[in-house]
């Protein structure tokens, strides 16, 4: 016997379907032969475990609904897929004027804003632009003004105007309220100081009257209005 | 009988004694009581990076740098109650006679005269008096008066200086260090600035009121007259060193050093 002959016919002996004589032909070229002694117990164990496992795992429950469900999945995939040739981008609608138009909007809201925002950002403090004049702006500068996002000059000045005219007030209040306690040296060189102040601010408050746009001397008038507030706060620790 | 002579000479006697006595009566009414001083006297190491900081009321305050690694301080006090307690605090010397003479109506005035080593940086102020600052090789020299009194800075030598008052006058005799910053202010007074003929700096100079700016021998082609001559700005050299000048109501002038 062969082993062919053999492997052929191990899987009807496990299944005890030879007569006598094969069966023992078989055995015998089993007995002697290692490869086909191997094939055989390869064949034994498989059968084993396919008799072990239970049939539920080997069979599924309902395959035509898995099959059915399978071929769902597929044709769903299937309808979904972009047609590129069929169904164009909207994108690809806008014509070259339109995407240009576009284009050139947004460069130009992103650097308006950007602009304002460093403008606002280097000059936190009013200082510098309450003493500035209107013909020392840019045109750009202008049209902020014109639509309100930039102070005018003037604006600037007036409203630095109210912020030291009420941080006099109140170091001036102080001052009165401690000045009792000075001697007449202190009293007299203090009255005389704030007098040779308030004949600058005077000065410099006519001379924008008639010229609002004086860079110089609004420039001067802060700076005094500045030194002012520094002689109430320093006496007034007095 | 009793000579003339013999009475004329006791009522002569009497009438000497008598003036003199009412010119001692006169003095000691119409002579002002003079107002018991108190001295202070103090001492302190300084080593290589240190500051004095200094507050006054009123009186003359006198910073002379000198080559020693210490700091003397010396204070006449004209009110026998004021006091004076300065501190050290991580190589910076504070005598601050406003806060501690807070609540006292009779503080006085207080002169100082305190000598620090040359590379001290000074920082001074006064509310009244006199500002003078000698010999200092250092950072920074800070004079500030808030009302009247005269500032003199001679012989700096420092990267930053700032000095300014409301009335009195200015006076600066250094050099301008490349890079350093250099700030004269003035209400009313005169600002006279020496300085070395070969300074790099940048300078505005205005005096709105009088436009009185002299810039004598710094005058160049790199000058320009703003407002009217309200203002100057010019150029010297390379520009290193950034110098302001405001003079409110009164002149500004340069002298060559």
């Amino acid at each position: 016997m062969t082993c062919d002959e053999c492997k052929g016919l191990i899987n009807c002996l496990m299944d005890s379907e030879l007569d006598e004589v094969q069966a023992t032909a078989v055995r015998s070229h089993l007995s002697r032969c290692a490869g086909c002694a191997n094939f055989s117990e390869d064949l034994a164990a498989i059968r084993d475990a396919c008799n072990t496992e239970p049939s539920s795992e080997l069979i599924p429950p309902n395959s035509r609904a898995l099959w059915c469900r399978i071929h769902n999945v597929i044709e769903n995939e299937v309808r979904t897929k972009p047609s590129e040739n069929q169904v164009p981008r909207r994108f690809l609608r806008l014509s070259f004027g339109q995407l240009m138009s576009a284009f050139v909007c947004i460069a130009l809201v992103s650097s308006l804003f950007t602009i304002v925002g460093i403008k606002n950002y280097s000059q936190p403090a009013s200082t510098d632009f309450t003493s500035r004049a209107a013909a020392t702006q840019t045109t750009f500068e202008k049209v902020l003004c014109k639509i309100g996002l930039m102070e005018t000059p003037q604006e600037a000045r007036g409203r630095r105007l109210q912020e030291q005219k009420a941080a006099i007030e109140y170091w001036n209040e102080r001052v009165q309220s401690r000045r009792w306690q000075w001697d007449r040296a202190t009293r007299e060189a203090f009255d005389r100081n704030l007098q040779i102040i308030d004949e600058s601010v005077n000065d410099y408050s006519l001379i924008l009257q008639k010229d609002p746009d004086d860079e110089l001397t609004g420039e001067m008038l802060d700076s005094v209005l500045d030194d002012k507030m520094n002689l109430l706060r320093d006496f007034s620790d007095l | 009988m009793i000579s003339r002579s013999k009475i004329v000479v006791p009522l002569r006697m009497a009438a000497q004694t008598t003036t003199l006595l009412s010119v001692v009566f006169l003095l000691l009414i119409f002579a002002r009581p003079v107002p018991a001083q108190k001295k202070f006297s103090r001492t302190y190491a300084a080593g290589q990076n240190i500051r004095l900081q200094l507050m006054n009321r009123s009186g003359t305050v006198t910073v002379e740098g000198w080559n020693r690694s210490e700091i003397s301080i010396m204070a006449t006090l004209e009110s026998p109650t004021a006091t004076i307690v300065p501190e050290s605090v991580g190589g910076t010397i504070v005598i601050n006679v406003v806060r501690d003479n807070q609540g006292r109506y009779d503080v006085g005035s207080v002169n100082f005269s305190i000598r620090v080593p040359f590379s001290t940086k000074v920082d001074i102020e006064t509310r009244i008096g006199n500002l003078i600052v000698n010999n200092i090789n250092s950072e920074l020299v800070r004079a500030h008066i808030s009302s009247e009194g005269d500032i003199t800075l001679t012989n700096i030598f420092s990267t930053a200086v700032a000095a300014e008052n409301v009335s009195g006058n200015i006076f600066f005799d250094g050099t301008l260090e490349p890079g350093g910053y250099y700030r004269f202010s003035s209400m009313k007074g005169d600002i006279n600035l020496r300085i070395p003929f070969g300074a790099s700096f940048r300078m505005v100079a205005t005096a709105p009121s009088t436009r009185s700016i002299s810039l004598g021998a710094f005058t160049n082609s790199n000058t320009n007259y703003l407002a009217d001559g309200r203002r100057v700005v010019g150029r010297f050299g390379d520009g290193s060193a950034n110098l302001t000048v405001t003079n409110q109501r009164g002149s500004i002038s340069f002298f060559r050093r």
